[in-house]
């Protein structure tokens, strides 16, 4: 049988989430993917556009998807009892908030790309609620990526040149954080590069800010596991 | 990590079967044992209030198709006009009861998942009343539910997108066949096989929502497939086995999900989304739908307009 060791998912997370129907996948799955683009963007969204694999786009309202991913994107947990009242909660908030339909290729049937803005920040993900509440993210800001918010997270965006892995890794390692694994992605060899570090422990912000200050890193953003 | 179900059995042997998926998630993710039995304490809370919220709720579902069943079943019960035995009723009871509160936007449990969400509160808390069993040990068979879909999430992805309700529906009664041959005492062989007569027994099950919505036939399902896994455990504890290993029935269920039309999974592209009556509710709920969007954008013109005014 064929085992995808990267499915490993907890009791926890099979018995859960604790979550506003009506849809692990419509819902919760979706909810947590624009609670990751918020985490990443780290401030209120002015802009938010989702653009809906068709599968999606298909079956997205009747199971609350369209509240659940505003929900989320606005910083709302999956057992939030507003969720039902997020897209009038974004609204108040002066949210501009835009649904469209995308072909994503070939992915999970409910796979999303949303792109939000900040007042300082862009950030771009496309991901798929695989079922369950467990979800997938793929790509962050154009980088491929293989991140689930199911562990406390490090995204570093740097300037791809020798050495930087280590500096990296030592920083962390300084913190007496265990790296549980580390992945990088790069657009061109020594242009932009991308790397997610998953950790074993919460990264400290004084941490964070020692990593920013690392020479040829463009932004660091710290996340917790997705809840 | 426990990588499949054979492998489950050389490692529990005579062990208790919570114990040692508690130790298994503790070493893979870092979850002390004692945070995960407390997390769960809560969940069968969650579980236990939603179904006295969902045993009176009588609101209408989102689409309207739903909401009703568990106050039906509740009066005909509390009133001596059920036939089948309190176990069964309660099982019943409860799936519907969750699975209204679901439909309405409640907050439920998802086990494994919200449109699967009834069965596994239906079986193990009809079971623990009936049979005077101790919260703690229902808690207990939550961990031993949990740890056999994690198993089966290794190879399968639980959703009706990616494999029908065989991968829902069918998921969760195998779980909770397994919790239940837990809560009365069964061996980690009785619990396995209770699992694999419930899951063999789901495998084609097609996910075909009316409208798309998690009410029809979904609501109505949680509740016979909660009766289905009891029958399951009834028959494993009993010493009946299933002849295909657990393992072998999770990868026919990944094939059997591969193989399904699109139509078939979760699109209400086919099946009874597309019968007669089926077409007819899909067509009113996009009418709906625009309708409610149209009243929206109404709203967001209004409070455009108020703002322009307020500035000038």
């Amino acid at each position: 049988m064929a085992i995808r060791h990267d499915r490993k998912v907890s009791i926890l997370d099979v018995m859960g989430p604790v979550m506003v129907g009506p849809s692990s996948s419509h819902t919760a799955g979706t909810a947590r993917l624009g609670r990751v683009a918020r985490e990443i963007l780290d401030e209120d969204p002015v802009d938010v556009h989702f653009f809906l694999h068709p599968p999606l786009a298909a079956t997205y309202r009747g199971h609350g998807s369209d509240f659940a991913l505003v929900g989320g994107s606005i910083g709302l947990n999956v057992d939030d009892p507003r969720i039902p009242e997020a897209i009038r909660i974004a609204e108040q908030m002066d949210v501009n908030i835009t649904f469209s339909e995308e072909d994503l290729g070939e992915v999970h049937p409910n796979s999303v790309r949303i792109e939000t803005r900040g007042a300082n920040r862009e950030v771009q993900i496309v991901g798929s609620s695989i079922g369950g509440g467990v979800i997938e993210v793929f790509n962050i800001n154009g980088f491929q990526t293989r991140f689930k918010g199911d562990s406390p997270v490090l995204l570093l965006f740097y300037r791809d040149r020798p050495g930087m892995i280590a500096e990296v890794a030592k920083t962390i390692a300084d913190e007496g954080i265990n790296i549980a694994s580390l992945y990088c992605s790069r657009k061109q060899r020594g242009k932009d590069a991308f790397m997610e570090v998953d950790v074993d422990s919460p990264l400290s912000t004084a941490g964070l800010q020692r990593i920013c200050a690392l020479e040829d890193v463009a932004d660091a953003r710290y996340l917790d596991k997705i809840p | 990590m426990i990588e499949s179900f054979k492998h489950l059995e050389e490692l529990a042997r005579d062990r208790d079967l919570a114990d040692v998926f508690l130790e298994a998630d503790e070493q893979e993710h870092a979850v002390p044992a004692d945070m995960i039995l407390e997390a769960l304490r809560k969940r069968r809370a969650v579980m236990r209030d939603c179904v006295e919220r969902g045993k009176a709720g009588d609101g209408p579902s989102m689409g309207k198709l739903v909401g009703q069943e568990a106050r039906l079943l509740a009066a005909a019960f509390n009133s001596g006009k059920t036939f089948l035995d309190p176990l069964t009723v309660k099982a019943e009871l409860y799936a519907l009861a969750v699975m209204g509160e679901n439909a309405r936007m409640g907050v439920i449990v998802a086990a494994p998942t919200a449109g699967a969400g009834g069965v596994v509160p239906g079986m193990l808390l009809a079971l623990e009343e009936e049979r005077h069993i101790e919260p703690e040990t229902t808690v207990r068979a939550l961990v031993v539910a949990g740890g056999i879909g994690s198993i089966i999430a290794l190879s399968a992805n639980i959703s009706g997108a990616a494999g029908g309700c065989q991968n829902e529906v069918g998921v969760a009664s195998s779980m909770g066949a397994a919790g239940v041959a837990y809560m009365m005492g069964g061996t980690t062989r009785n619990c396995v096989h209770a699992a694999a007569l419930a899951l063999k027994n789901t495998l084609g099950l097609v996910c075909d929502p009316v409208g798309g919505l998690v009410e029809v036939p979904c609501v109505k399902r949680n509740a016979l497939f909660a009766v289905h896994g009891l029958t399951a455990a009834q028959l494993a504890l009993a010493g009946v086995e299933s002849v295909i290993p657990m393992d072998e029935i999770v990868e026919a269920m990944v094939r059997i999900g591969r193989s399904l039309p699109r139509g078939l999974r979760e699109t209400a592209e086919g099946g009874l989304a597309t019968t007669e009556t089926g077409t007819a509710i899909a067509m009113r709920l996009k009418e709906e739908a625009n309708q409610r969007r149209a009243e929206r954008a109404a709203e967001r013109e209004r409070l455009a307009q108020e703002r322009k005014a307020g500035a000038t």
